[in-house]
Protein backbone atom coordinates (compact mmCIF):
# COMPACT_ATOMS: atom_id res chain seq x y z
CA UNK A 1 0.00 0.00 0.00
CA UNK A 2 1.33 3.10 -0.90
CA UNK A 3 2.05 5.65 1.71
CA UNK A 4 2.93 9.68 1.33
CA UNK A 5 4.16 10.95 4.54
CA UNK A 6 4.49 15.04 4.78
CA UNK A 7 5.60 16.48 8.13
CA UNK A 8 5.19 20.23 6.70
CA UNK A 9 7.73 22.71 7.61
CA UNK A 10 8.04 26.58 7.17
CA UNK A 11 9.74 29.87 7.77
CA UNK A 12 8.77 33.30 9.02
CA UNK A 13 10.03 36.93 9.29
CA UNK A 14 9.99 38.14 12.76
CA UNK A 15 9.26 42.28 13.53
CA UNK A 16 13.00 42.62 13.78
CA UNK A 17 13.29 40.90 10.54
CA UNK A 18 15.16 37.72 11.51
CA UNK A 19 13.94 34.49 9.62
CA UNK A 20 12.97 31.96 11.86
CA UNK A 21 12.40 28.26 11.43
CA UNK A 22 8.02 27.55 12.34
CA UNK A 23 6.99 24.45 13.72
CA UNK A 24 5.44 21.96 11.92
CA UNK A 25 2.68 21.97 14.28
CA UNK A 26 2.15 25.99 13.42
CA UNK A 27 2.07 25.14 9.79
CA UNK A 28 -0.33 22.55 9.31
CA UNK A 29 -2.57 24.75 11.63
CA UNK A 30 -2.25 27.50 8.93
CA UNK A 31 -2.29 25.74 5.93
CA UNK A 32 -3.83 22.66 6.76
CA UNK A 33 -3.19 19.24 5.47
CA UNK A 34 -2.09 20.04 1.91
CA UNK A 35 -0.63 18.31 -0.60
CA UNK A 36 1.04 18.60 -4.39
CA UNK A 37 -1.00 17.27 -6.71
CA UNK A 38 -1.36 17.17 -10.58
CA UNK A 39 -4.75 16.74 -11.88
CA UNK A 40 -5.44 15.52 -15.97
CA UNK A 41 -8.48 13.89 -17.58
CA UNK A 42 -10.12 10.87 -16.15
CA UNK A 43 -8.56 7.79 -17.04
CA UNK A 44 -12.17 6.20 -18.72
CA UNK A 45 -12.21 9.31 -21.24
CA UNK A 46 -8.86 9.76 -21.62
CA UNK A 47 -8.26 6.17 -22.84
CA UNK A 48 -11.20 7.26 -25.39
CA UNK A 49 -9.64 10.19 -26.63
CA UNK A 50 -6.21 8.52 -27.61
CA UNK A 51 -7.86 5.41 -29.20
CA UNK A 52 -9.11 8.37 -31.45
CA UNK A 53 -5.93 9.85 -32.12
CA UNK A 54 -6.43 12.87 -30.14
CA UNK A 55 -4.13 14.41 -28.12
CA UNK A 56 -4.69 15.33 -24.19
CA UNK A 57 -4.48 18.49 -22.17
CA UNK A 58 -1.15 18.35 -20.22
CA UNK A 59 -1.89 18.24 -16.76
CA UNK A 60 -1.91 20.83 -14.41
CA UNK A 61 0.07 21.24 -10.89
CA UNK A 62 -1.10 22.47 -7.98
CA UNK A 63 -1.83 22.33 -4.14
CA UNK A 64 -4.64 20.69 -3.04
CA UNK A 65 -6.02 20.58 0.30
CA UNK A 66 -7.83 17.46 2.10
CA UNK A 67 -11.05 18.50 3.53
CA UNK A 68 -12.89 15.54 5.47
CA UNK A 69 -15.75 18.07 5.39
CA UNK A 70 -16.23 17.79 2.00
CA UNK A 71 -18.42 15.37 0.36
CA UNK A 72 -17.47 15.51 -3.01
CA UNK A 73 -13.45 16.73 -4.45
CA UNK A 74 -13.07 20.04 -6.09
CA UNK A 75 -11.30 21.52 -8.93
CA UNK A 76 -10.78 25.10 -9.55
CA UNK A 77 -13.28 26.25 -12.91
CA UNK A 78 -10.53 27.98 -14.53
CA UNK A 79 -8.33 25.22 -14.25
CA UNK A 80 -11.28 22.89 -15.18
CA UNK A 81 -11.45 25.24 -18.36
CA UNK A 82 -8.18 25.23 -19.63
CA UNK A 83 -7.89 21.42 -19.01
CA UNK A 84 -10.86 21.29 -21.41
CA UNK A 85 -12.32 18.97 -19.12
CA UNK A 86 -16.49 18.22 -20.41
CA UNK A 87 -19.33 18.85 -18.17
CA UNK A 88 -20.74 15.78 -17.12
CA UNK A 89 -23.18 16.06 -14.82
CA UNK A 90 -24.59 19.82 -12.78
CA UNK A 91 -24.97 19.39 -8.95
CA UNK A 92 -26.44 21.67 -5.94
CA UNK A 93 -24.37 22.73 -3.40
CA UNK A 94 -25.50 23.50 -0.09
CA UNK A 95 -25.02 26.61 1.30
CA UNK A 96 -25.45 27.96 4.62
CA UNK A 97 -26.39 31.58 3.87
CA UNK A 98 -28.07 31.53 0.62
CA UNK A 99 -29.65 29.05 -1.59
CA UNK A 100 -27.95 26.27 -3.04
CA UNK A 101 -26.46 26.84 -6.10
CA UNK A 102 -25.41 24.64 -9.36
CA UNK A 103 -21.97 23.70 -10.06
CA UNK A 104 -20.37 21.78 -12.86
CA UNK A 105 -19.39 18.40 -12.39
CA UNK A 106 -16.08 17.17 -14.29
CA UNK A 107 -14.22 13.80 -14.36
CA UNK A 108 -10.72 14.03 -13.09
CA UNK A 109 -7.95 11.87 -12.21
CA UNK A 110 -5.46 13.01 -9.34
CA UNK A 111 -1.87 11.83 -9.05
CA UNK A 112 -0.60 12.81 -5.78
CA UNK A 113 2.82 13.57 -5.65
CA UNK A 114 5.50 11.30 -3.63
CA UNK A 115 2.35 8.65 -4.40
CA UNK A 116 2.61 5.84 -7.18
CA UNK A 117 -0.69 5.88 -8.37
CA UNK A 118 -2.94 8.35 -9.51
CA UNK A 119 -6.98 8.31 -7.77
CA UNK A 120 -10.01 8.53 -10.38
CA UNK A 121 -12.46 11.58 -8.71
CA UNK A 122 -15.17 11.16 -12.04
CA UNK A 123 -17.70 13.74 -10.04
CA UNK A 124 -15.47 16.56 -9.08
CA UNK A 125 -17.57 19.90 -8.28
CA UNK A 126 -16.35 23.22 -10.23
CA UNK A 127 -15.62 25.67 -7.67
CA UNK A 128 -13.30 29.16 -7.41
CA UNK A 129 -10.40 27.85 -5.83
CA UNK A 130 -7.55 29.53 -7.61
CA UNK A 131 -8.17 32.76 -5.27
CA UNK A 132 -7.06 30.76 -2.08
CA UNK A 133 -4.36 29.48 -3.62
CA UNK A 134 -5.62 26.15 -4.48
CA UNK A 135 -6.05 23.68 -7.34
CA UNK A 136 -8.70 21.27 -5.90
CA UNK A 137 -10.03 20.29 -2.31
CA UNK A 138 -9.43 16.43 -1.85
CA UNK A 139 -13.26 15.25 -0.60
CA UNK A 140 -14.68 11.71 1.06
CA UNK A 141 -15.39 10.55 -2.12
CA UNK A 142 -11.70 10.52 -2.87
CA UNK A 143 -10.82 9.72 0.86
CA UNK A 144 -12.82 7.04 0.96
CA UNK A 145 -9.99 4.74 -0.52
CA UNK A 146 -7.42 6.40 1.39
CA UNK A 147 -6.18 5.75 5.23
CA UNK A 148 -5.40 9.72 6.68
CA UNK A 149 -3.70 10.01 10.02
CA UNK A 150 -3.92 14.01 10.90
CA UNK A 151 -1.30 14.57 14.01
CA UNK A 152 -1.69 17.82 14.89
CA UNK A 153 1.07 17.74 17.47
CA UNK A 154 3.81 16.94 15.49
CA UNK A 155 2.55 19.04 12.39
CA UNK A 156 2.48 15.41 10.00
CA UNK A 157 0.13 13.79 8.01
CA UNK A 158 0.15 10.66 6.27
CA UNK A 159 -1.98 8.98 3.56
CA UNK A 160 -2.06 6.12 1.70
CA UNK A 161 -4.18 4.77 -1.04
CA UNK B 1 -24.69 23.87 -19.12
CA UNK B 2 -26.56 20.74 -19.56
CA UNK B 3 -29.80 22.45 -19.33
CA UNK B 4 -31.99 20.08 -22.12
CA UNK B 5 -30.01 17.06 -21.01
CA UNK B 6 -31.05 17.74 -17.28
CA UNK B 7 -34.49 18.57 -18.23
CA UNK B 8 -34.79 15.72 -20.37
CA UNK B 9 -33.68 13.18 -17.36
CA UNK B 10 -36.10 14.82 -14.81
CA UNK B 11 -38.79 13.95 -17.27
CA UNK B 12 -38.05 10.56 -17.54
CA UNK B 13 -36.87 9.91 -14.09
CA UNK B 14 -39.98 8.76 -12.72
CA UNK B 15 -39.90 5.90 -15.72
CA UNK B 16 -36.64 5.51 -15.66
CA UNK B 17 -36.70 4.64 -11.50
CA UNK B 18 -38.89 1.22 -12.54
CA UNK B 19 -36.43 0.29 -15.00
CA UNK B 20 -32.48 1.59 -14.34
CA UNK B 21 -32.68 2.44 -10.81
CA UNK B 22 -29.45 2.48 -9.38
CA UNK B 23 -27.80 2.72 -13.10
CA UNK B 24 -26.56 5.24 -15.32
CA UNK B 25 -27.95 6.64 -17.72
CA UNK B 26 -26.09 8.61 -20.58
CA UNK B 27 -27.78 11.17 -22.26
CA UNK B 28 -26.83 13.91 -25.06
CA UNK B 29 -29.42 16.81 -26.20
CA UNK B 30 -33.10 15.07 -25.88
CA UNK B 31 -31.63 11.63 -25.95
CA UNK B 32 -31.02 8.82 -24.17
CA UNK B 33 -27.98 7.02 -25.33
CA UNK B 34 -27.32 4.12 -23.09
CA UNK B 35 -27.54 2.55 -19.40
CA UNK B 36 -24.58 1.49 -17.84
CA UNK B 37 -23.61 -0.26 -14.25
CA UNK B 38 -20.79 2.26 -13.85
CA UNK B 39 -20.62 5.67 -13.83
CA UNK B 40 -16.80 4.82 -15.50
CA UNK B 41 -18.48 2.92 -18.29
CA UNK B 42 -21.44 5.34 -18.59
CA UNK B 43 -18.24 8.33 -19.05
CA UNK B 44 -16.26 5.90 -21.31
CA UNK B 45 -18.88 5.99 -23.86
CA UNK B 46 -19.62 9.62 -23.65
CA UNK B 47 -16.25 10.10 -24.59
CA UNK B 48 -16.00 7.70 -27.42
CA UNK B 49 -18.84 9.00 -28.96
CA UNK B 50 -18.65 12.87 -27.63
CA UNK B 51 -14.57 13.39 -27.29
CA UNK B 52 -14.49 16.42 -25.20
CA UNK B 53 -18.24 17.57 -25.92
CA UNK B 54 -20.31 17.65 -22.75
CA UNK B 55 -22.38 15.16 -22.28
CA UNK B 56 -25.13 13.85 -19.08
CA UNK B 57 -24.15 11.24 -16.95
CA UNK B 58 -26.22 10.26 -13.97
CA UNK B 59 -27.59 8.04 -12.00
CA UNK B 60 -31.39 6.66 -11.57
CA UNK B 61 -31.81 7.75 -8.17
CA UNK B 62 -35.12 8.39 -6.24
CA UNK B 63 -34.01 12.61 -5.68
CA UNK B 64 -31.41 14.73 -6.36
CA UNK B 65 -28.31 14.45 -3.69
CA UNK B 66 -26.96 18.08 -2.26
CA UNK B 67 -23.65 18.21 -1.89
CA UNK B 68 -21.73 19.70 1.64
CA UNK B 69 -19.06 21.86 0.74
CA UNK B 70 -19.01 23.46 4.16
CA UNK B 71 -15.13 25.20 4.05
CA UNK B 72 -16.22 26.38 0.57
CA UNK B 73 -19.82 27.75 0.84
CA UNK B 74 -19.19 29.13 4.03
CA UNK B 75 -16.36 30.97 2.36
CA UNK B 76 -14.00 29.90 5.72
CA UNK B 77 -11.24 28.29 3.30
CA UNK B 78 -8.13 30.16 4.94
CA UNK B 79 -10.29 31.42 7.73
CA UNK B 80 -8.17 32.24 11.33
CA UNK B 81 -10.21 33.08 14.27
CA UNK B 82 -6.79 33.26 15.95
CA UNK B 83 -5.34 36.34 13.95
CA UNK B 84 -8.62 38.79 14.12
CA UNK B 85 -8.48 41.85 11.54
Amino acid sequence: MPILHIQFSGQATTPQGQLVQVPPAIILLRQGPCVQVSIGLAQSIANQLLQQGKTLPKPISGTALIDTGATSTCIDDAAAQRLRLPVVNVVRVASASHASTEQNVYPIQIEVVGLPISIEAPGAIGAALAPQGLLALIGRDVLQHCTLFYNGITGEITLSV
Amino acid sequence: MLEQERKYFETHRAVWLNQYAGKFVLVKGEQLVGVFNTQQEALAEGARRFGTESFLVRQVDESEHLIYIPALTLGILRADSTHPV
